[in-house]
C-alpha cells in the first residue's frame, strides 16, 4: 500500500512509469517484473546485450505489445486502458527503421503527421519545421527508398518527431551508420534532449554515457542497475583493483585468493578466445598487489599475459553487472 | 481513416498494382463484352458486370489486398501505425476503401462499353447504374475477404492463395451443401444484373463485408497480444 501512495503522489513528476512488466513467450520470460520512472526531460539510456529485452520494453511503453502482466504509464494515461491519449505524447522509432518506400520523405513525415492526429491548419508548417530540424530539407523529395542509411535513420527520426510528443523513444538510433552519421545523429539526440523526454536502447556503451543522463542496464529480462553513467562508473571503481589477463589451464586462479595477503576478492570477468581468462583483484585499501601478484602468479605457473591496474570505465561497470549471477536484479 | 485512405490509393497507383489492375479488369471486361453483348448484337450489359464479377474479381481481389497488412508486417510499418494514435478501425476502412476505390475508377472507365452499345442501339442506363451498384458491393465482399487473409499472415503470397482459394471454392461448394450458400458472395448477384436492387442482396453482401470486416479489425487489435 505504502507504494501505491507513493506513486500517487509523485505521478506528476514522471513521464513514464513502468510498473512491475513481465512478458512472456510460452515458458520463456523477456521481462521479468521491470520496475523504473522517467522524469520529464530526462535523457535515458537503456543498455544491454542482444536479447536482452531491450527492444521488448520498449515496445511494451509504446503499446506495441501488450505485455503479460504489469503496466506502463505515460503522462498519466495507462496505456493499455487509455491508448490513444498515451501514444499520442510518444514519438517512436523503431529497430530496423521501417519506411514506406514509395513515399518521398515529406509523403512519409506528412503521411505521420496525420496518423498521429496534426490538425490540418499545422500540418504543413510542423512537417517543414521538422524536416529543417532533422536536417531532411535537401532530400524532401527523394523516394524514402532510394535513401542511405542514415537518411533513412533522420527520416524515421522525423517521423517520431511530429505531433509534438512529450517523449521520444529511439530503438538503436545509430546502428549501421558510418562514424560521420553517428556523431551527426548523436548531436541530433542531444539536442532532441533539450525539448523531449528521449528514451535510447544501445548497446554501445561509449554512447549511452556521452548522451544520457541516466542509464538503465538491462540483462536477461531484469534491471540490473539504474544510475548515471557517472555513479555507474564509481561503483566499480575500487581503489585497489587489479586487472590481470591469465592463462590458467588448471584454474588454479581461483584458488590464488588463499597464497595471497590482503586479497578481498577474485572474479572472473571474462574467458577471451586465446583461453586466456580475465580477473579482477580486489585489494585491501592502500595495498599495492602487483608485486606480490606477480610473484605469486610466476610460482604457481601461471602465466601473466596482461596485469593493469583498475581504472574502472563505464564498460567494466556493465560487464561486471552483467556477469553477476542472480542476484542482479534487486537493484 | 481519410489519411490511411489517401495514402492506401496513392500507392496503388505510385507502385504498378493499380494500373495492373485496371488493366486486367479491363481485359475481362472487354472478353465478356464480346461474348455476351457483341456476339449477340444485345444491348444487356447486366450479364457483362455479372461475368466480369464472377471471373475478374477471381484475380483482382487478391492482387489488391494481398499486400494490406502483410507488407506492413513484413516491413515493420505495422508498428508505426500501432503505436500510433489512430484507431485500428480507422486504419481498416482507410485501407478498404481505397481498394473499393480503385474498384469504383475501373467502373468510371467501363462507362465506355456503354457508350459503344449506344452507338448501335438503346441500353437501359438504370440497369447499368444498378449493376454498378451491385458490382461495388460484390467486390468489396470479395475485397474485405482478402483483407482479412491480409491480415492473419505477413507473407503476401499466401495471403493472396487464401483469397483466390476461398473465390473458387465459393463457386462450389453451394454444390456440397446449401448451408454454405451464403459464403458464396455470387449467390448475392443474381438480380442485380437485371437490374433489380432486392434488399436481401444488399444487405447480404453489406453483412458479409462487415463481418470480415470486424474480423481484420479484432485481428489487428489482437496483434499486440501475441506479439
Amino acid at each position: 500500500m505504502v507504494i501505491c501512495v507513493k506513486n500517487k503522489k509523485e505521478e506528476e513528476k514522471f513521464v513514464i512509469q513502468v510498473q512491475n512488466i513481465t512478458k512472456k513467450y510460452g515458458s520463456f520470460t523477456a521481462l521479468d517484473a521491470i520496475n523504473f520512472e522517467i522524469k520529464e526531460g530526462e535523457i535515458v539510456g537503456f543498455l544491454g546485450p542482444n536479447g536482452a529485452g531491450k527492444s521488448t520494453t520498449m515496445n511494451i511503453i509504446t503499446g506495441f505489445i501488450e505485455p503479460t502482466s504489469g503496466k506502463v504509464i505515460v503522462d498519466g494515461n495507462d496505456v493499455s486502458k487509455k491508448p490513444k491519449k498515451a501514444k499520442q505524447q510518444i514519438g517512436y522509432m523503431p529497430e530496423g527503421v521501417p519506411l514506406y518506400g514509395d513515399l518521398t520523405v515529406k509523403e512519409f513525415v506528412t503521411y505521420m503527421a496525420e496518423i498521429k492526429g496534426v490538425k490540418r491548419k499545422e500540418k504543413k508548417e510542423k512537417v517543414e519545421k521538422i524536416l529543417e530540424e532533422t536536417g531532411l530539407l535537401d532530400v524532401k523529395n527523394k523516394l524514402t527508398k532510394n535513401l542511405s542509411r542514415g537518411y533513412k535513420q533522420r527520416v524515421s527520426m522525423a517521423g517520431a518527431l511530429v505531433g509534438d510528443p512529450k517523449v521520444i523513444i529511439l530503438d538503436e538510433p545509430t546502428v549501421g551508420l558510418d562514424p560521420k552519421q553517428v556523431t551527426e545523429i548523436r548531436a541530433l539526440i542531444k539536442d532532441l534532449g533539450k525539448n523531449h523526454t528521449v528514451i535510447l536502447s544501445s548497446h554501445i556503451l561509449s554512447e549511452v554515457s556521452q548522451i544520457c543522463n541516466r542509464v538503465i542496464i538491462i540483462n536477461k529480462g531484469k534491471i540490473v542497475a539504474v544510475d548515471t553513467p557517472e555513479h555507474l562508473e564509481q561503483k566499480v571503481i575500487k581503489d585497489n583493483s587489479i586487472y590481470v589477463t591469465v592463462e590458467d589451464p588448471e584454474n588454479k586462479m581461483l584458488k590464488i585468493k588463499e597464497k595471497l595477503e590482503k586479497v578481498e576478492d577474485i572474479k572472473l570477468i571474462s574467458q577471451n578466445e586465446d583461453k586466456t581468462k580475465k580477473y579482477i583483484i580486489t585489494a585491501e585499501k592502500d595495498v599495492d598487489l602487483r608485486k606480490s601478484l606477480f610473484e605469486t602468479l610466476a610460482k604457481e605457473g601461471i602465466t601473466i599475459f596482461e596485469m593493469k591496474k583498475a581504472d574502472a570505465t563505464l564498460e567494466d561497470a556493465f560487464m561486471q553487472l552483467i556477469n553477476k549471477p542472480e542476484e542482479g536484479g534487486k537493484e | 481513416m481519410w489519411s490511411i485512405f489517401k495514402k492506401e490509393f496513392k500507392s496503388y497507383f505510385l507502385s504498378p498494382i493499380g494500373y495492373v489492375v485496371i488493366g486486367i479488369f479491363l481485359f475481362v471486361f472487354s472478353v465478356f463484352f464480346y461474348l455476351t453483348t457483341l456476339e449477340y448484337g444485345s444491348v444487356d450489359l447486366g450479364s457483362l458486370y455479372y461475368y466480369t464479377a464472377l471471373y475478374g474479381l477471381m484475380i483482382i481481389a487478391p492482387i489488391l489486398t494481398m499486400r494490406m497488412f502483410a507488407e506492413e508486417r513484413k516491413a515493420g510499418t505495422e508498428q508505426l501505425i500501432l503505436t500510433s494514435p489512430i484507431s485500428m478501425i480507422d486504419v481498416v476502412f482507410g485501407k478498404l476503401l481505397a481498394a473499393i476505390a480503385v474498384i469504383i475508377i475501373t467502373l468510371l472507365i467501363s462507362f465506355m462499353y456503354f457508350f459503344i452499345v449506344l452507338y448501335f442501339g438503346t441500353p437501359n442506363i438504370t440497369v447499368l447504374l444498378v449493376n454498378m451498384l451491385g458490382f461495388v458491393l460484390v467486390s468489396s465482399a470479395a475485397l474485405s475477404i482478402g483483407m482479412f487473409a491480409s491480415s492473419i499472415t505477413e507473407n503476401q503470397i499466401i495471403a493472396g492463395i487464401i483469397t483466390i482459394a476461398f473465390l473458387i471454392m465459393s463457386l462450389f461448394i453451394q454444390d456440397l451443401n446449401n448451408v454454405f450458400s451464403n459464403l458464396a458472395i455470387m449467390n448475392f448477384y443474381q438480380k442485380f444484373p437485371s437490374g433489380v436492387i432486392s434488399l436481401t442482396e444488399v444487405v447480404g453482401l453489406l453483412s458479409f463485408t462487415a463481418m470480415f470486416t470486424a474480423f481484420t479489425i479484432i485481428v489487428m487489435q489482437r496483434r499486440k497480444l501475441v506479439k
